[in-house]
């Protein structure tokens, strides 16, 4: 129960600070009303911003990949001597 | 295979970078710019700028809803 009193304490948090911004005007009110549906579209686009630079930054480490399938092999290998079937040839 | 990796995550942070000025530009910089200049041909109207993220928010909440429902439906066919 205690991670969704705080997800629900950080909720009525951000709503006290947006009806305090619209109470006190210090920006125009249009731009008040519309700062929720704003963050929630920014919020979106940096999620999905991360998951791009993440993509792009993945590394793939060829000569461990190399290696693995040489281990692969040599596996298949020692079990088809000691008679398990392998599967996939 | 790792290029194919790459382009897709640059087209990913491509379409959300120009998402984002985009709705930023809509949003927060239009409403100080006068009625007649020329960039205002490049937007639609402001209404829109709410209703269609509201309208993505609630189609990908029912097409969670849909999913999660045939899901349920699927594991209690198959038990019964």
């Amino acid at each position: 129960m205690k991670h969704i009193v705080k997800i629900m304490s950080f909720l009525v948090l951000m709503s006290a600070v947006w009806v305090g911004l619209l109470q006190a005007s210090i920006v125009p009110q249009s731009y008040t009303w519309l700062l929720p549906l704003y963050s929630i579209v920014s919020l979106g686009c940096y999620g999905l911003l991360m998951v791009g630079v993440g993509l792009m930054q993945f590394p793939t480490c060829p000569q461990e990949s190399l290696l693995l399938q040489k281990d692969i092999i040599e596996a298949k290998e020692f079990l088809k001597q000691r008679g398990v079937d392998v599967g996939s040839d | 295979m790792e290029l194919a990796d790459r382009a897709v995550g640059f087209l990913l942070s491509f379409i959300s970078l120009s998402i984002f000025t985009y709705y930023t530009f809509w949003v927060i910089i239009l409403p100080f710019v006068h009625g007649d200049h020329f960039v205002h041909k490049y937007f639609l109207p402001q209404e829109y700028a709410i209703l269609i993220p509201v309208f993505a928010g609630v189609t990908l909440l029912s097409f969670l809803c849909i999913f999660i429902g045939y899901v349920m439906l699927k594991s209690k066919k198959k038990k019964a």
